[in-house]
């Protein structure tokens, strides 16, 4: 009988099983790596993510820059411009253990050299980009590429996305931090909620939520649902990048109303209402030296702007880069022109107020 | 019960487990590694289940049913295969090779089916208990394994 044949057939095969003394060796030691990357998390989001949003950073770290960081295919400008640029993801995927992550949101956050305010310029996730090993593909797929599957690392994930925008932009990425649906609810209501202010109503999507136009406090599950949705606006995408950057708007405000990063005290709070949401870029200006240093910028108000793209390439959905604002506009974050960039074209300014 | 007790007693009758899902000790080591950092990390979260043993067949499980891409499908296709090529058999060869041969049927199997097969026929667990580790219903888990035995019992006819 078939079933006979298969009980003799699993009991023959068992001498095939290994020995388990290397197997439970090689399983401590994965752990041991996984959980200290897992407090390393822990520790360092939330002040990251906030001094990346806030731009916060400055003259004393140029130094180290010189020999950290990757060198970006023979395009020294950003790194010698003096100007700093903040690589912020927001990847979907709940629970604890998603089996894959896509980028939602890519936001690099340009500090010009001379300090004057923060610049949020949102990466479209549908830009086409060329993705190591990969081809071309989405923006947000470098992400998933790189995070893996079924166990998406938010490490692996940042790395390639940060490499991916690096040939893209030509500028240096000098820090940056992966954050989650999760981490975003917790920085949300580390700060008691944020204030978005929205040109237009927006409907929820997935839950029955409708956000009028005008300000509107959101606590930390409203401004994940906010930031999720991209099916009922009108552009897509491209007007959820736009929410994105007034979500970082209102807590970049929120920041300095509650004196956050003044306060040791409100930072410690902060710190530990972290949780493992965010992953931090390691290879990127040291955290210490991050934390160090307050705000020297002479305003805080960011200005939001978009890459500039064409229309769909193609049956694909991919957008390209604009033939000609795009590299005109790449040319000027490389040179640290982006305020006039911005002067020149105020249609690309998104008010994030 | 401390994480290290349970490796004790535990691993060495997972990794079993795992050779007759995978059928091959690598995957197998993979497969038991992948689960038991996992369980080592949440560690206390595995300990409040009722039956940790039963909690971890069930991640176990699931991880082998559900790894779809990066290494693990990889893997599968560069192993190729199974080896169909049969030697012309001989009187006293013959149940020999048809051992091997339910062997290297199971490996065509989808991997619920087989994961049923090997939960009812190696580890002899009751059907509830299958469903409760495969996370279906009971009625399922026996569709699923007559299915197995019925493609199985079609290979035999022509072989």
């Amino acid at each position: 009988m078939i079933e006979d044949d298969l009980r003799a057939a699993f009991v023959r095969h068992e001498p095939l099983t290994p020995s388990t003394g290397p197997l439970r060796v090689a399983i401590d030691r994965l752990a041991a790596v996984r959980r200290r990357r897992r407090q390393r998390f822990q520790a360092a989001g939330v002040t990251l993510a906030l001094l990346g949003a806030l731009g916060v950073g400055v003259p004393h770290l140029r130094p180290d820059r010189q020999v950290e960081g990757p060198s970006l295919s023979g395009q020294p400008a950003g790194a010698q411009s003096g100007a700093l640029n903040v690589l912020l993801v927001g990847v979907d995927g709940f629970g604890d253990q998603p089996s894959y992550r896509l980028a939602d949101s890519v936001l690099l956050v340009h500090i010009p050299a001379d300090r004057s305010r923060p610049y949020l310029i949102s990466l479209p996730r549908d830009l086409e980009v060329s993705i190591p090993g990969r081809g071309v593909e989405k923006l947000n797929s470098a992400f998933y590429t790189g995070a893996g599957e079924p166990r998406p690392d938010l490490d692996a994930g940042y790395d390639l996305t940060r490499q991916v925008v690096a040939d893209l932009t030509g500028v240096r990425v000098d820090a940056g931090a992966v954050l989650t649906f999760a981490g975003l609810r917790r920085i949300t209501e580390a700060v008691d909620g944020v204030e978005v202010c929205l040109p237009k109503e927006v409907r929820s999507w997935h839950t029955r939520r409708t956000f009028p136009a005008g300000c509107q406090l959101l606590d930390g599950d409203a401004s994940v649902d906010l930031l999720r949705q991209r099916r009922y606006p009108p552009d897509g995408a491209s007007d959820r990048d736009r929410n994105a950057q007034r979500y970082v708007a209102g807590l970049v405000r929120r920041a300095v109303a509650q004196d956050v990063l003044t306060s040791p005290v409100r930072l410690t709070a902060l710190l530990s209402a972290a949780g493992k949401g965010l992953a931090v870029d390691d290879d990127g200006l040291p955290l210490t030296r991050l934390v160090a240093v307050l705000p020297e910028l002479k305003t805080v108000d960011p200005v939001g702007l978009s890459l500039p793209v064409g229309p769909p390439a193609g049956n694909a959905s991919r957008l390209p880069l604009d033939p000609k604002q795009g590299p005109e506009f790449l040319a000027a974050l490389r040179e640290d022109r982006v305020a006039q960039w911005a002067a020149q074209h105020p249609e690309q300014v998104n008010p994030v107020r | 019960m401390t994480y290290e007790e349970f490796a004790d007693t535990r691993l060495a009758p997972l990794l079993r487990y795992a050779v007759m899902l995978t059928g091959e000790p690598h995957q197998a080591q993979d497969l038991v590694q992948e689960t038991m950092v996992r369980v080592q990390l949440n560690w206390r979260r595995v300990a409040r289940a009722d039956s940790p043993e039963r909690y971890v067949r069930r991640m176990l499980t699931n991880q082998y049913v559900d790894w779809r891409r990066g290494s693990w499908v990889r893997r599968v296709l560069l192993r190729g295969e199974p080896d169909t090529s049969v030697p012309m058999p001989t009187d006293h060869a013959q149940s020999a090779v048809d051992r091997d041969q339910v062997w290297s049927w199971l490996s065509r199997l989808p991997r619920r089916q087989r994961a049923a097969l090997v939960l009812r026929y190696y580890e002899d667990l009751p059907d509830v208990e299958i469903a409760d580790t495969l996370g279906c219903a009971v009625g399922t888990v026996r569709s699923s394994i007559s299915r197995a035995l019925a493609t199985l019992r079609a290979e035999y006819v022509e072989a």
